[in-house]
């Protein structure tokens, strides 16, 4: 497993909102990521955590600097990456199942094909017998469900996945967060998990890397060397905890006194 | 029995009392008011003059002349609205611009203008159709410009993050989020567009149904009168039901929204 699947180099980037003064986002950031390997950056808010996230699907281009994935640059979406956005971003003019055959629809395959590759992903998420909901007919949990499953069918390399768990309750989070793990240990993805919660990238990750505030660069990376596979009675245990500390300290130092960074 | 009631509650209650409103009319004006037919008629004489409205033919002939003005200039409000307002979403500046002289517009009564249409395009089909295309233009513009502010830029992001092109955005997440604010558009459209056709006629026409309201009016047979007025509810009833039904037909996922 070579540790330079995905790379970040160098990477800046500045916004300039209409009317405001210049915001960077992302200054020196640098990262790099195994194939296989589940990593987790968390980060306050506004850090650029989700920012970094839309350079790396290739939405937004840096200033200066470069992103790669399995030695290619990025410049455009590609079919190796697919996003999971923390509010779905499903269509809500389209059932579950013609949602998740959007990117193979993008990519001009046939509706036979579609029906039958996002069937094998409805099945794997567990959502057979909603093939013709629609969204709105459909709780948190379901949803983010469809959206695992719409980026799965595309059969990417890498999984981004940008707070997917943070619009659900705590109990479904939790279901949500198993769910992932046994989907990510079928499907055999690279994943790159942004979170708030520290519990979360502990559970979730090989790595963790923890982001200073804005300007947003890596701070620390910390090693979970938690056995797999991973289940619920592991997040009491003294190593979990321990570690759970280990970010908090490195965290804590980059979270504003006042309740975290306005967001303009 | 019941269960029928049951299933059908709305509709039968609603029917219900729609028939009590022309019974009531009725009644009173049989047994407690006496009627002064040069005041007033009521629902016997209305459906009965209506009939023979309907079996002379004049009844087609109005509806048919009024028609072609609702038709053509309805079909230019939304030809015309819809991109002005399309552009008025995209374009931040266009849409400062426009947006306080057309809301201005759309707020006042256009119908007092309805003289000055006709001096300008004279007493036939294109005068009216103006007036029409006047006051259902605006339900169109704001309707569709409300449309394309709410595109959801996640969904944007979504799509073009799994390969989506220009394209492909239009079709796949601006047309679907714009078209159900156009056709709820249309549904306000339709009944200024019935008020601009009959003010059109009250002024200057010399058949249609406005026309024939006003000339009914003018010489008291009031029955006949009110027989053209029923007919021009049920026409703006079928119209916006029918828009309705189509927008719930057509965009079910708005059940939830």
């Amino acid at each position: 497993m070579t540790r330079e699947y995905i790379e970040a180099k160098n990477v800046n980037l500045t916004f300039t909102p209409p009317n405001r003064m210049p915001v960077t986002a992302l200054q020196d950031f640098n990262l790099s990521v195994g194939e296989g390997e589940f990593v987790s950056i968390v980060g306050p808010s506004g850090c650029g955590k989700s920012t970094f996230l839309n350079v790396l699907l290739g939405l937004i281009a840096p200033i200066s600097g470069e992103m790669s994935i399995n030695g290619k640059v990025i410049t455009k979406p590609g079919q190796d990456r697919a996003m999971v956005f923390q509010e779905f971003g499903l269509l809500p003019w389209r059932t579950v199942q013609d949602n998740i055959g959007l990117g193979p629809e993008l990519r001009g395959s046939s509706k036979k094909l579609r029906r039958e590759k996002s069937q094998h992903f409805i099945n794997m998420v567990g959502l057979s017998g909603f093939e013709n909901h629609y969204p709105h007919e459909l709780s948190g949990g379901m949803k983010q469900r469809v959206g695992i499953a719409r980026a799965l069918v595309s059969d990417p390399e890498v999984l981004l996945m940008d707070e997917p768990f943070a619009a659900l309750d705590a109990q479904t989070r939790d279901i949500m967060q198993s769910e992932l793990l046994r989907i990510w240990q079928e499907a055999k993805k690279t994943v790159l998990f942004v979170t708030h919660q520290i519990e979360e990238a502990v559970y979730l990750s090989d790595r963790v890397i923890v982001m200073t505030k804005r300007p947003g660069r890596s701070k620390k990376i910390i090693d979970i060397p938690l056995a797999r596979p991973r289940d619920y009675e592991m997040r009491v245990t003294p190593e979990f905890n321990n570690l759970k500390l280990s970010i908090w300290n490195e965290l804590k130092d980059e979270i504003d006194s006042l309740g975290g960074a306005v967001l303009d | 029995m019941v269960k029928i009631f049951e299933d059908y509650r709305r509709l039968i209650l609603g029917c219900i009392s729609i028939v009590l409103f022309f019974l009531a009319w009725e009644a009173l004006l049989t047994w407690v008011i006496p009627m002064n037919k040069f005041v007033i008629s009521k629902p016997s004489l209305i459906f009965m003059g209506l009939f023979q409205d309907i079996k002379s033919g004049l009844l087609w002939r109005d509806l048919a002349v009024s028609g072609k003005p609702l038709l053509f200039g309805f079909g230019a409000a939304a030809i015309i609205g819809i991109p002005v307002g399309a552009v008025m979403g995209w374009r931040v500046r266009f849409g400062y611009a426009l947006d306080p002289l057309l809301t201005a517009l759309y707020a006042s009564p256009l119908v007092a203008i309805a003289p000055l249409v006709i001096i300008f395009f004279g007493v036939g089909i294109s005068g009216k159709a103006i007036l029409v295309f006047t006051l259902c233009v605006f339900p169109f513009v704001f309707n569709s410009f409300a449309g394309v502010r709410s595109v959801d830029l996640l969904l944007v992001n979504a799509v073009r993050s799994f390969g989506g092109k220009e394209l492909d955005l239009y079709r796949i997440v601006i047309v679907p989020t714009v078209l159900p604010f156009v056709i709820a558009g249309a549904r306000y459209a339709i009944g200024r567009a019935l008020i601009g056709v009959l003010v059109g006629e009250f002024f200057a026409a010399s058949e249609g149904v406005g026309y024939r309201i006003a000339w009914y009016g003018d010489m008291y047979v009031l029955d006949r009168m009110f027989g053209y007025i029923l007919v021009m509810m049920i026409v703006a009833v079928i119209f916006t039901e029918g828009i309705r039904w189509a927008e719930r037909t057509a965009f079910p996922w708005r059940v939830g929204m």
